[in-house]
């Protein structure tokens, strides 16, 4: 979390209204008007920075009115004798006008001329040009004073923009002024930039001191810009990505591999179908952009599948409402706990005297999803009563009402060794969990070979020491999503030592960059088998390019959110990552051709796909799809609009394995395509109102299999989950 | 019934119950029993023992499975489960995969 400290560059979420951000150099209307690059758009204070903006969001309103030609407006600007005001009125108030004035004055003739020229038509003073080099004089001094300001941090937002003219920011342009080399710049603007600076340095003054606090304020202001992430995603065409340390990957031709021959062959394909007439389309009154050939069945199409609850879903349900009654879970093997388990604490009925049932004996694995409900005491008491030397598996999500250090110490960490054969742990939200009691914890379950500790916030990075101290040669699984005390960069040097970690999710982690990526492939690349780095949005095509040379045995990528990741980057994974069979893509910025190419090259393995929110799918993607996904169970196409009928009509006919196709948000799908395929084992979500829980995955520590070895059966796993949601589809907990 | 036409099972306690193949197959665990190839006893005899099923339960079980037919034949009812058997119910539902 950022904190106030000066200096220090906080880690600001990039977010963003470029349009309005003073530290922007704007293109003036009038040549002479130019910002002052050292206007940073926040201080270190978040506050002040939230609070900037929604100032600069009135301004900009406030602004737009003036813009109809308040000649007023415009004059007082200008004029001198307000400006005196203001800086007698308010300290930084106007030091903007002071600098604008400074700037102007290079322009000085240019700028008198037209201010006598304002003058005179308005009737004002005319006076002005004295009071104007007084003003500059004054302004001088408070500008300089303003830089030290500055330059210490402490420099807030303030109404400045109130006072200027409105065209000067419809004229500004996206320019961050920034050597950062992870941002965008428009390369055009520093060119420009430089003119404007060549011009002034012919005058006279400070001149090299205030190049000197530009150019310090230029390094600081990109750390402090932000930028528009929807900005950013729409104009990613005429972006060029500048990687971390200076690679730049420019063009996709010139690459071997078989990805730009795919790239070749699917515009190619595009060309020739383009070419060709327009067939397919369903509705000859209806003009179909689509060149995907798809004749939908006639006739009577059988009626959905109908489903027969089974025995065993039956007494499931009939046990879960009568959960009170059971007196014994002795015999019951795991899986069968487990479903009860979830149930229970999906439909809130969870107590703890199921809990005593399921700690009696020496039970081998516990699983409970939701632990929120949980005391202290309750907890203590159901533990006390459990013999853990036969236990493999513990999961205890959302654990962090009962589970602070103390309560860790006096059950599952009692003793060493207390915890022989725990193989697999899970305490997500166990956010009372300091260092102190995961040590503990460590050292009493030797034998972990899974660990999950999303969301505890407390864990810092010499929890990470600690784990790869004296877990560091076993541990197959870690999940550190949403750690927020973890600096990624900190705890790289304890991963490296993870040699044989095949998962590891660091999703939510802001802190994750290509640097701390490319440093932890280059160590345990060789073993990794999933990598989830959801969230993670300062990552680029560098990471993929680095993933795809290091990681052969890859199965599971989930980069959701990453929008700064280009066609470049999955260029790099389909020549890389052969092996892929889980692929969850959200929100990113490919283009159609290049998701094809991916599919092309590298998509016969995969069994899940999610293509959700990438906007550009469109016919290359359906019939690479409906080519090469033989395997595919699960796709996920909502949002992705520019897919009609046809092309999911050509998929689901082709793609004989799928079993689930989600469509949300897909209202251009009609019942041409519902009624007219002829895949009958396929489930469509998203399009009638049907309930919608069932199908949200849930979160990684049920998913996965224990044995990581048998990487297999994790995919059957995902079965598993889905029998579970088609379970409660008969539930529906009224609760 | 012709005796192509039906299986037996046979519970723990060694009753012997006779429905219908249609029936038995309702059971996916049943049905591979009765299909595989392989020569076993359970494909050639039409019997199936269950030595870990107690007789109260495998009779639940074939009710169920007649109740299936039924049901996937249109006539949707509502099959009754006393609460006392639900856990070995589910335990043995599990094994049969049904």
């Amino acid at each position: 979390m950022p904190v106030l400290r000066s200096r220090v560059i906080p880690p600001t979420k990039p977010e963003i209204e470029p349009l309005k951000h003073p530290a922007n150099k704007i293109e003036p209307a009038t040549p002479a008007r130019t910002w002052d690059t050292t206007r940073p758009a926040s201080s270190g204070d978040d506050d002040g920075g939230d609070a900037g903006r929604k100032r600069k969001l009135d301004v900009s309103e406030n602004l737009l009115g003036l813009e109809g030609g308040d000649r007023e407006g415009f004059l007082n600007l200008r004029s001198g004798k307000k400006v005196i005001k203001r800086i007698g009125e308010t300290d930084g108030g106007n030091s903007v006008d002071g600098k604008e004035k400074e700037k102007g004055k290079e322009k000085m003739d240019f700028e008198e001329v037209r201010m006598l020229r304002e003058v005179s038509k308005d009737g004002v003073d005319v006076d002005k040009l004295d009071i104007k080099q007084n003003a500059d004089g004054s302004c001088n001094e408070k500008r300089r004073r303003r830089f030290g300001r500055e330059e210490k941090g402490k420099a807030k937002l303030i109404d400045e923009h109130s006072t200027v003219n409105g065209s000067e920011f419809i004229n500004l342009d996206l320019e961050l002024g920034t050597k950062h080399s992870e941002e965008n710049v428009g390369s055009v603007s520093e060119p420009r930039k430089e003119q404007r600076v060549d011009k002034k340095s012919s005058v006279r003054l400070s001149e090299s001191r205030m190049e000197q606090f530009r150019d310090i304020a230029r390094q600081n202001a990109s750390k402090f810009a932000y930028f528009n992430v929807e900005e950013n995603h729409l104009s990613d065409d005429n972006e060029r990505l500048v990687v971390a340390d200076g690679e730049v990957e420019r063009e996709i031709e010139d690459w071997p591999g078989p990805f730009s021959t795919a790239m070749k062959i699917v515009r190619d394909r595009e060309k020739k179908l383009n070419g060709g007439q327009r067939i397919g389309s369903l509705d000859p009154k209806k003009k179909s952009n689509s060149s995907i050939l798809w004749i939908p069945r006639k006739g009577q199409r059988q009626g959905p599948k109908l489903i027969i609850p089974s025995l065993k879903e039956l007494s499931m349900k009939i046990l879960v409402q009568n959960a009170d009654a059971i007196t014994s879970l002795e015999h019951v093997p795991d899986a069968l706990r487990h479903k009860l388990s979830f149930m229970l604490c999906d439909s809130r009925q969870m107590n703890s005297h199921f809990l005593n049932l399921l700690f009696s004996g020496s039970p081998t694995e516990i699983r409970l999803r939701d632990c929120s409900w949980l005391t202290e005491q309750e907890f203590t008491k159901a533990f006390v009563s459990c013999d853990t030397k036969n236990l493999t598996v513990l999961q205890l999500d959302r654990c962090g009402r009962c589970m602070p250090d103390y309560i860790l110490l006096s059950t599952l960490a009692s003793s060493l060794n207390s915890l022989p054969s725990l193989t697999t742990l899970s305490i997500c939200g166990a956010c009372r969990i300091s260092d102190v009691g995961f040590k503990a914890l460590v050292t009493s379950a030797p034998a972990l070979r899974s660990i999950n500790l999303s969301q505890c916030s407390l864990l810092s990075s010499t929890s990470v020491d600690i784990l790869a101290d004296k877990l560091g040669s076993f541990i197959q699984e870690l999940y550190i999503n949403d750690c927020q005390s973890l600096n990624a960069m900190l705890i790289l040097p304890a991963l490296r030592k993870l040699k044989h970690l095949e998962v590891l999710s660091v999703a939510g982690i802001e802190t994750v960059t290509d640097e701390f990526v490319r440093g932890f492939v280059y160590a345990c690349g060789h073993n990794m088998k999933e990598l989830i780095l959801t969230d993670c949005v300062k990552l680029t095509d560098f990471s993929l390019k680095v993933i795809a040379e290091t990681c052969p045995r890859l199965c599971t990528l989930d980069l959701s959110n990453l929008y700064k990741l280009t066609d470049f980057g999955i260029g790099y994974l389909a020549n890389g990552c052969q092996a892929i069979q889980t692929l969850k893509l959200c929100r990113n910025a490919f283009s159609d051709e290049a998701i094809a190419a991916f599919l092309e090259t590298a998509g016969e393995p995969l069994k899940e796909l999610s293509l959700n929110n990438v906007r550009k799918v469109a016919d290359n993607t359906a019939l690479s799809l409906a080519k090469r996904s033989n395997k595919l169970v699960n796709l996920d196409l909502s949002w992705c609009r520019n897919l009609s009928d046809e092309a999911l009509g050509l998929i689901v006919d082709s793609c004989l394995s799928l079993r689930m196709l989600k469509l949300f948000g897909c209202s251009q799908i009609t019942n041409a395509f519902l009624d007219g395929h002829s895949n009958p084992d396929v489930q469509i979500i998203g399009l009638k109102m049907s309930p919608v829980l069932e199908h949200i995955k849930r979160n990684p520590c049920f998913r996965w299999v224990p044995a990581a070895e048998n990487y297999e059966r994790a995919a059957d796993c995902t079965k598993l989950t889905q029998n579970l949601m088609d379970f409660t589809i008969l539930e529906t907990p009224t609760t | 019934m012709k005796k192509e036409d039906t299986v037996k099972l046979i519970s723990a306690e060694g009753f012997e119950f006779v429905i219908s193949k249609e029936a038995a197959m309702v059971s996916q665990t049943i049905r591979n029993m009765l299909t595989s190839p392989g020569g076993f006893a359970e494909t050639e005899h039409g019997e199936v023992t269950f030595p870990e099923i107690s007789t109260t339960i495998l009779e639940k079980i074939c009710q169920y499975f007649y109740w299936s037919l039924q049901y996937s034949r249109g006539k949707e009812t509502d099959f009754h489960i006393e609460p006392e058997l639900t856990l070995e119910l589910m335990m043995a539902a599990n094994y049969l995969h049904t």
